[in-house]
């Protein structure tokens, strides 16, 4: 029996610039890497419910691009895109990382996977290019448009890896 | 973070799954309580009982509009809510067991790293 892990990712945020998700997976870690990097694997889990995914394009190779799409029940749309910098499965992709409701911020996002004991743990970060991208993340100064950062946050770590 | 007395603490008011639902319905803008019921599949008593605790502890406000009073967010208030922290956190971890949830469907198939 392999250990119930539901509810287990552990969020940090090791600098002012960046946040970072771990997360453990009892599979292997050839496997996991194509189900975070294949699109026929991640449009079955990338949309949240009641969201629903409507594009995922994954060009993966240096130089390559990603593009996801969601709508939310009420035709919101979220949309991520980027740029492999690096490609090196199964261990490693870092990619740039674009969101439409922040087009001020730039960010990179570094997916990591090690395997032990037939235990792969996933590392997801996300490094801003300044205070003021990551302020995105954490900030809620109870002006009006505090609820939309929330949601804002939510969306943006809910589309955590390459999709 | 200090709390207040539990009448005006919007703590409290949101640590009930249904008013924290009636919050995010309200999201997308100002609704009628009969929008929430038919939103949310809660009774039109129990919508009322919510929001008028949200309304009490400032999270919601209403305004007249014709026959019905349209309620929506005060987001002002929410500055103590980094308690909602937590729904961010349970989110990022829906979908990381949805991604454990699959990759058990897979392994169980047998199938799983072809393509």
């Amino acid at each position: 029996m392999t250990p119930d892990r539901h509810g287990s990712a552990v969020i940090t945020f090791p600098s002012d610039l960046e946040v970072v998700i771990t997360r453990q997976f009892d599979a292997p870690i050839a496997l996991v890497f194509d189900v975070l990097t294949r699109p026929e694997h991640v449009r079955h889990w990338g949309a949240t419910p009641p969201d629903e995914m409507t594009e995922c394009l994954i060009d993966l190779r240096v130089g390559g691009s990603y593009r996801s799409s969601f709508v939310t029940g009420d035709g919101t749309v979220f949309a991520f895109h980027g740029t492999y910098l690096e490609v090196e499965p199964p261990n490693r992709t870092v990619q740039t990382w674009h969101f439409n409701c922040w087009p001020d911020v730039e960010a990179v996002e570094t997916m990591e996977l090690h395997e032990a004991d037939a235990v792969t743990t996933f590392t997801w970060s996300l490094a801003f290019a300044d205070q003021a991208g990551r302020d995105h993340m954490t900030k809620f100064d109870g002006r009006q448009d505090s609820l939309d950062a929330i949601e804002n946050t939510l969306r943006s770590l809910l589309n955590p890896k390459p999709a | 973070m200090a709390r207040a007395a539990t009448t005006s603490d919007v703590f409290n008011a949101v640590a009930d799954l249904h008013r924290r639902q009636i919050l995010d319905a309200l999201i997308t803008g100002e609704k009628s309580v009969g929008t929430l019921v038919g939103d949310l599949a809660m009774a039109q008593p129990q919508v009322s009982k919510h929001l008028r605790v949200l309304s009490e502890v400032g999270l919601v406000r209403s305004r007249p509009e014709g026959r019905y009073r349209l309620y929506r967010l005060s987001p002002e208030k929410l500055r103590p809510l980094h308690a909602w922290v937590g729904k961010y956190e349970q989110a990022i971890n829906d979908r990381l067991d949805r991604i454990d949830d699959y990759l058990h469907h897979l392994q169980r198939q047998g199938n799983g790293s072809d393509t």
